[in-house]
């Protein structure tokens, strides 16, 4: 175990220090003091486990490759932005548009996130035990989001391809546009409870449900939309 | 209605005749009419291809002053004019460096065929410039082919990752582009065929509609956290430029450049896009004239203006255009339709339909074939070797051996709107009646 002292150090020098600690063959780091620092743990590769013992601010762990990178706190908004592989575990809450546009790797959040969780994301899974904001899922390109909590409006609107599991019971109500919603299949169950089993998931696959792109035709997009009164439009 | 009247497309006829020469100035025009009968049957707005076609004010209206006694003419054919431009030296220590201050820009895979994507990147390595991908990723024959490569960071992030990072010459952020500044990115259905779509990570055939913001960057404040992680991922070895459509562009050029941009894209409204809304196209955005003098501007007050790289696009088509952009301030300027032209395109702005019959902007595998990729890299090296020479001939005559030397003192107005929009005397004066631009 190595531990690091944030308080001191410049953010570009201490993810120089993990980069440095994990090439060296380092597998259990702790970081201490983080303070909220912004972009913590950027670019990380290799194989590890670093946690952080505080809050995180923006972008940390954005463009992880490799490592596990566990923020015993709470994270700020674009958390494991474009990241491609390892996992980046929140105990606490994440801030808004969480793991846009991921392209591998897990995410969990152990409490809520806001808005826009997984926007645009390209692979990988989020995983959020508490609820998530509005638009969760938009435009979404491949990937899994899974919430165990309340959702908010506007549900994987304009989702292309990517996966969607809830089990919030007004789910459907709050779905964007141009997605379905469907049961749960058999391999989705299956795939879910080794992804529970892995984290520690107390959940039931079978309570999900499943929103999932169009599989045919076009998006549609409403721009004006007249609120008419009455049969004669009075 | 027919295929032509569908397209807004009016039979060609002398503008000699008084009738027509009337109608093209009438609010009720033959055209107008077809865009009323447009929105009548569909019930929605209209897309096309390329930039606009309406005329703006631009370089045509500025003359560049000839060294006679004032100072010496440099010898047309034999004494040399550097060309050679580096950019995006502010924050980097491998910044960008073009033998030819006329760079590609950002055209994507997808709204071009990959041939066409190939044969833009081969001509680079033909001249010594650089290309953009553009929207959808990075194409290895591109990167391949490419003399210096500059990748897109954009709001959908399709295909980019560290990969994409490590592969670049340059990074350019994409806040917004000349054509539909502010909207998302179309790219039609019949474009996303099956290479498309497996690229792209999207499904065959649908509609794109991408986001104009991006998901990880709501705003000045985001951008500048958002630079320090691109530099801490690049450990600061290439430039990373901020492109921005021609809007406010004083306040956004600021930003950018306080947010920590090695240099600076002003998209100007003439910008070209595979499929945009007619409306926004034709009405949206400041044109590259007055928007490179305003980002010039900018920068001057800022004290930044050695420092932070100007790139200038939209309606570039000659040299005379280029050696005027950078006697104005621009450090470079940026290419898109105008190199489609070369390559064959007949600007028929129906880009969107896929049908492009020369093979450029389409996904159509007998389209494709007709576009050989050895003669269309030739041709656009060819052009912008032309252009190149006739920015030189204007840099010797007016006493110049460095292309970046050209200054505003060798620029006058030909019209009073030239003068008022930028600060360039009006043309047998000395008179200037707008916002100082160097001059007394």
């Amino acid at each position: 175990m190595v531990v690091v002292d944030a308080a001191t150090l410049a953010k570009r020098e201490l993810n120089r220090r993990l980069n440095s600690l994990l090439a060296e063959g380092e597998t259990a780091i702790e970081v201490q003091n983080p303070g909220s620092m912004h972009n913590l743990g950027t670019a990380l590769k290799g194989r590890g486990e670093i946690t952080v013992r505080g809050s995180t601010g923006f972008y940390t762990g954005g463009f992880l490759e490799g490592p596990r990178l566990v923020i015993e706190g709470n994270t700020g908004w674009y958390t494991g932005d474009n990241m491609l592989a390892g996992e980046i575990i929140i105990r606490k809450n994440a801030g808004s548009n969480c793991g846009p546009s991921m392209i591998g790797g897990t995410i969990v959040v152990h409490g809520n996130t806001g808005g826009r969780a997984g926007l645009g994301m390209k692979g990988g899974d989020l995983l959020v035990l508490g609820s998530t904001g509005r638009w969760c899922g938009q435009m979404t390109m491949g990937g899994r989001i899974i919430i165990l909590g309340d959702v908010g409006p506007g549900l994987g609107e304009s989702m292309y391809r990517g996966l969607i599991h809830v089990r919030d019971p007004e789910a459907e109500s709050k779905l964007g546009g141009n997605v379905e919603f469907h049961p749960i299949s058999a391999d989705e169950v299956d795939s879910l409870a080794q992804l529970f089993a892995t984290h520690g998931v107390q959940a039931d696959p079978n309570s999900f449900m499943s929103v999932r792109p169009m599989t045919s035709g076009r998006h549609h997009y409403t721009i004006f939309n007249p609120q008419l009164s009455g049969a004669d439009g009075r | 209605m027919s295929e032509h009247e569908r397209h807004g497309a009016s039979p060609e006829k002398s503008p000699k005749d008084p009738a027509i020469r009337e109608e093209a100035h009438s609010t009720w025009s033959r055209e107008v009419l077809s865009e009323i009968r447009y929105k009548a049957e569909h019930g929605t707005h209209r897309i096309r291809g390329c930039g606009t076609p309406r005329p703006f004010p631009g370089f045509n209206d500025l003359t560049v002053l000839p060294s006679q006694l004032t100072r010496m003419a440099v010898d047309t054919y034999r004494e040399p004019c550097e060309t050679r431009t580096v950019l995006g030296k502010r924050f980097c220590t491998e910044p960008l460096v073009v033998e030819t201050p006329i760079l590609i820009s950002g055209m994507s895979y997808g709204a071009l065929s990959k041939e066409a994507k190939i044969a833009l990147a081969r001509s680079t390595r033909l001249v010594g410039n650089s290309i953009n991908n553009g929207e959808g990723g990075l194409l290895p024959e591109e990167r391949a082919e490419s003399y210096r490569q500059v990748v897109q960071v954009l709001p959908s992030r399709m295909g980019f990752s560290l990969r994409s990072i490590e592969a670049a010459d340059a990074l350019e952020i994409i806040v917004g582009i000349g054509a539909k500044p502010g909207l998302s990115g179309h790219l039609m259905g019949s474009k996303i065929s099956k290479e498309v779509a497996e690229f792209r990570q999207i499904p065959e055939g649908i509609d794109l509609h991408s986001h104009p913001r991006h998901g990880d960057i709501f705003g000045a404040d985001d951008l500048v956290i958002k630079m320090e992680q691109l530099r801490e991922v690049t450990d600061n070895r290439i430039p990373i430029f901020i492109k921005i459509a021609a809007g406010r562009v004083r306040e956004d050029v600021k930003i950018a450049a306080k947010a920590g941009a090695d240099g600076i894209v002003v998209d100007g409204a003439q910008g070209g896009t595979g499929a945009a809304p007619v409306v926004a196209a034709d009405h949206m955005g400041m044109p590259t004239l007055p928007a490179l003098v305003q980002a010039v501007r900018a920068l001057e007050e800022m004290g930044v203006k050695d420092e932070v790289s100007l790139i200038v696009s939209g309606g570039i088509k000659d040299g005379a255009d280029v050696a005027k952009a950078l006697a104005l301030g621009a450090d470079a300027v940026a290419l898109g339709q105008s190199v489609m032209a070369a390559m064959g395109c007949t600007v028929c702005r129906r880009c969107h339909t896929g049908r492009c019959a020369f093979g450029i902007g389409t996904q159509d595998p007998e389209l494709r074939a007709r576009l050989d990729i050895d003669t269309a890299a030739k041709r656009v090296a060819n052009y912008i070797k032309a252009m190149t020479h006739e920015a030189v001939i204007l840099a010797k005559a007016s006493g110049k051996t460095r292309l970046r030397n050209l200054e505003r003192e060798d620029l006058r107005s030909l019209t009073l709107e030239a003068c008022a929009m930028t600060g360039i005397p009006l043309v047998g004066t000395d008179f200037t009646f707008t916002e100082p631009f160097g001059f007394f």
